[in-house]
């Protein structure tokens, strides 16, 4: 217990020091928004004082110290008001990310859980029969999948899958028809529309968890406890799964930690091949229109979840390894 | 119809890509209804293959290549897996060499026992822990011990709950495989008295394997003996000690003694007089390659002044760790040093702060000039050209990936900054120094085409490259086989006769500390309980500690002394 909130404090600081670094670091960039767009005006004539005071208020360029504006702003993160998208202008940006978030994790998170499950299991059938078909098979189709890079799958499944034979849809994340509601009917749209992104991510996330898992239970199966439990007598599976698989899965967890927090901001490439409405296509849009607004909560959203996503594990760690909880 | 019959054995290492190597050729033995058997042999006797091959836990690429293992009336060396797990209850079960690992980290002592009583249903769920309560008084633990960690208990703790777990498949044979090399040696000796009380109240039948023919002496009634994977000998202990038949045995046994003897020879080991620093003076030097260049010639002593070492809590909470406490000593050019004492008496962290590595809370250390305690990294450079350290694992002191010319040539190029060819004659000249000739066919060796003891020798040769003052031997012979040990001993010894290198013997081994050295002090929590004339002190011990460190030798002397005389 000790152990849990402790770790908590240290998120509550690491949180802190993340939202003011989110604060400084654009102040710290020569120029403004305001600068860049009356510099854009200047270029087809002279800008009028009132068309520069219009457009820094249309902007929200903060007045006043900069301790106001940090307390301001910090009340403003609080309240989840990040101010107003100007490439969706009039939207709050919190309503955009809350719009796009659901899709994100639900897609690339449940995802990124199922590889990384699925990727154990599998990792742990290999290492318990290394030298059969059952070893080498997993392993080599998973390490030949994994060299694939990420966006080259996702164009190939799009253009067989989704183009050329037409089983699935390209894009989007339910039917131009279909209304959001709770019916089975709606979740089976999601799901159809979810299927290739979803795929992709599987694929070329899974021989790496197989690959991982597999290496590290071979280790521990030469591990004195485990010739051990052997020596006792033990069951095969007891000696598998609680001995060497869950001895096995400890450091593999700290790659877990980093996948689930690289969900939010790691979907990009394949959210806009498969133009997906998730977090990915949102910072696209963010960036290539400049939209500052949006850029630093999406930014400031990444850094969240990755910290969440460490707690997450480091609290997991802490259940499943009691050298840790001293 | 004995227990055990082991008829005509043996096993083979098939690794892929590799020659095939015969481990056990052909082993014929056979065991009684509660017999204690001694197993010994040297590394790569096959002494371990054969007793991991008896509880059937050889894996690949090791295999049963021929022969019969007749276990009760039944051949168990070709049952399938489930038969094999099912026969281990009431049948044969076996300790493991590192107790400290053979525990699952992650689960408690409880689990362990619930999964035993789980696998073989002999214990009904209810009484399980207290079925495991009675098995843990056995090894004289406590019940508390049942709801902690294995990283919650000491070493002895650990394998004590291993023999506990082995006890409860209710074993007729069990196999100790080296059960205490890994422990402290008051450890060790407490943990073998509990294995003889065990056998002698379960009636079990015991097979002890170890390297260590004296632990085996004192505990077994018979003694097997394994030389390069065939049984070379089987007798009787007493007879084994009094009239050993084959030469190997015989030569295991000339390398056992008592360091408490009036007089103490090890076969390969000749003591000298002891180095006239003044005599290698600067003629000596200037011959030897220039490697003293620029630095004094003359000899200085080590003069450790009241030092203390404390390190802060390991957790809050805890208390500040002395580990040294006020120690004082001096170590005389050309002279001989042990530093005895169990693990945790401080004795590495003396090595550490004589060598610079850690800075000493209060007191001083000084070499000749030199405030050792006080070195900056540059400084530092300069000590260690004449304060070099010997570790204790050959094994890993060496980097894998590079020929022992490789390895020497760095140091020689770092401190005596010579280059190319003169390195190499430099090198060479080393590797003589050390007795590994022909140097040219050592100097392209890899480590692992070295055996233990010839590794140790390369260690020593990086130690020499600066041409030191003072060694300091944390340990040196004890990771290697005691027919390897007299010759890194003898090593030491002609470094300190004819060069006058000081020497600092860290050791918990108090018979090679009586062999090479002349003066001892023996630690305990960090402080010097009792020090003086290597002899005296260990041949009239006055501290009880010192006893005790005695004590814990076996002593296969005492044992057959008073039968030998009725």
């Amino acid at each position: 217990m000790r152990y849990a909130l402790r770790k908590l404090g240290l998120l509550v600081l690491t949180l802190w020091a993340a939202v003011t670094l989110n604060f400084v670091i654009p102040r710290l960039m020569p120029g403004s928004p305001a600068d860049a767009a009356i510099a854009k005006l200047a270029q087809n004539g002279p800008v009028t004082p009132s068309v520069q005071a219009a457009i820094e208020a249309q902007l929200g360029v903060p007045g006043g110290s900069i301790w106001d504006q940090y307390v301001t702003y910090l009340n403003n993160v609080i309240h989840l008001d990040f101010g107003v998208s100007y490439t969706f202008f009039p939207q709050q940006v919190s309503e955009l990310v809350a719009g796009a978030l659901p899709w994100t994790l639900i897609m690339v998170g449940a995802v990124t859980v199922v590889a990384f499950v699925l990727g154990t299991l599998i990792g742990i059938g290999a290492a318990w029969k290394r030298g059969t078909w059952m070893d080498s098979l997993p392993t080599v189709a998973g390490s030949f999948l994994s060299a694939f890079p990420y966006f080259w799958t996702a164009l190939l499944i799009v253009f067989f899958l989704g183009y050329v034979l037409g089983w699935f849809p390209t894009s989007g994340a339910y039917s131009a028809t279909a209304v959001p509601n709770l019916s089975w009917e709606f979740l089976g749209d999601v799901l159809y529309h979810a299927a290739l992104p979803a795929v992709t991510i599987l694929i070329t996330s899974l021989g790496g968890w197989i690959l991982g898992m597999r290496n590290t239970m071979i280790n521990t199966l030469g591990d004195d406890y485990v010739t051990f439990a052997e020596a006792n007598g033990l069951r095969g599976r007891t000696v598998a799964i609680r001995y060497a698989a869950r001895n096995a899965i400890l450091p593999n967890l700290t790659g877990f930690g980093m996948a689930l927090g690289g969900v939010v901001g790691g979907s990009l490439l394949v959210e806009q091949v498969f133009a997906y409405p998730g977090v990915g296509y949102l910072l696209f849009n963010a960036v290539t229109n400049q939209d500052f607004p949006l850029m630093q909560a999406l930014f400031l959203m990444i850094t969240v979840s990755v910290l969440l996503a460490n707690f997450l594990v480091e609290i997991l760690y802490g259940v499943l390894d009691p050298r840790t909880r001293r | 119809m004995s227990l055990l019959e082991i008829q005509d054995l043996s096993v083979v290492y098939e690794p892929r890509g590799a020659v095939p190597t015969h481990a056990v050729k052909h082993a014929n033995l056979t065991l009684e209804q509660g017999e204690f058997v001694g197993l010994v042999g040297e590394s790569g006797s096959g002494k371990s293959t054969l007793g991991f091959a008896v509880t059937r836990l050889a894996k690949a690429p090791a295999r049963i290549s021929a022969g019969r293992i007749v276990f009760d009336g039944t051949d168990i060396a070709h049952l399938d897996a489930e038969e094999l797990r099912v026969q281990r209850r009431g049948g044969f079960a076996m300790v493991l060499q590192s107790g400290m690992n053979a525990l699952n980290p992650v689960r408690t002592i409880a689990h362990h026992f619930g999964d035993i009583f789980a696998a073989h249903g002999h214990v009904p769920k209810g009484r399980r822990r207290q079925r495991a309560v009675e098995l843990l008084d056995k090894v004289q633990l406590p019940s508390t011990v049942l709801d902690r960690y294995p990283g919650e208990l000491s070493g002895g703790m650990r394998q004590r709950v291993s023999i506990a777990l082995a006890l409860s498949l209710e074993p007729r044979l069990m196999v100790f495989d080296e059960p205490t090399t890994a422990l402290d040696v008051l450890v060790q000796h407490a943990v073998m008295d509990t294995i003889r009380e065990l056998q002698a109240a379960e009636g079990f039948t015991a097979v002890l394997i170890s390297h260590d023919l004296g632990v085996v002496l004192e505990s077994a009634e018979r003694v097997v003996v394994m030389h390069d994977g065939e049984i070379v000998e089987d007798g009787a202990s007493r007879q084994i000690f009094s009239a050993p038949a084959h030469p190997y045995t015989q030569m295991l046994l000339s390398h056992y003694a008592d360091p408490r003897a009036e007089v103490v020879e090890l076969p390969g080991f000749e003591r000298k007089a002891p180095a006239a620093a003044a005599t290698r003076g600067a003629e000596d030097g200037a011959a030897r390659t220039g490697a003293r260049e620029g630095r004094a010639a003359a000899h200085d002593a080590i003069v450790v002044d009241h030092v203390s070492k404390v390190y802060p809590p390991p957790r809050r909470g805890e208390k500040a760790v002395t580990a040294v406490d006020d120690v004082s000593f001096r170590l005389e050019p050309g002279a001989a040093m042990a530093l005895v004492g169990q693990s945790g008496s401080g004795k590495s962290t003396i090595a550490k702060m004589v060598t610079g590595v850690e800075r000493p809370t209060s007191g001083t250390v000084t070499f000749g000039d030199l405030r050792v305690d006080r070195l900056r990294r540059r400084q530092l450079k300069t000590l260690h050209a004449d304060v070099q350290m010997v570790f204790q694992d050959p094994y890993s002191a060496l980097n894998p990936l590079h020929t022992v010319e490789y390895t020497l040539t760095r140091p020689v190029e770092n401190f005596t900054g010579l280059k190319g060819e003169a390195a190499r004659e430099r090198v060479l000249e080393l590797l003589e120094t050390v007795g590994l000739t022909p140097v040219e066919q050592y100097a392209a060796k890899l480590p692992h085409q070295l055996s233990g003891g010839q590794r140790q020798r390369v260690v020593v040769a990086r130690a020499l490259a600066s041409d030191p003052q003072v060694l300091i031997a944390d340990e040196p012979v004890s990771m290697l086989d005691v027919s390897l040990r007299a010759g890194v001993l003898s090593l030491l010894e002609d470094l300190r006769a004819d060069l006058g290198v000081s020497l600092l013997y860290i050791t918990h081994d108090l018979l090679s500390a009586r062999v090479v050295t002349d003066q001892i002090m023996v630690l305990h929590h960090g402080k010097v309980v009792e020090s003086g004339g290597t002899t005296q002190v260990l041949r009239f011990p006055e501290d009880a500690y010192t006893t005790q460190l005695l004590d814990a030798i076996p002593q296969p002397a005492r044992r057959f002394s008073d039968g030998a005389a009725s």
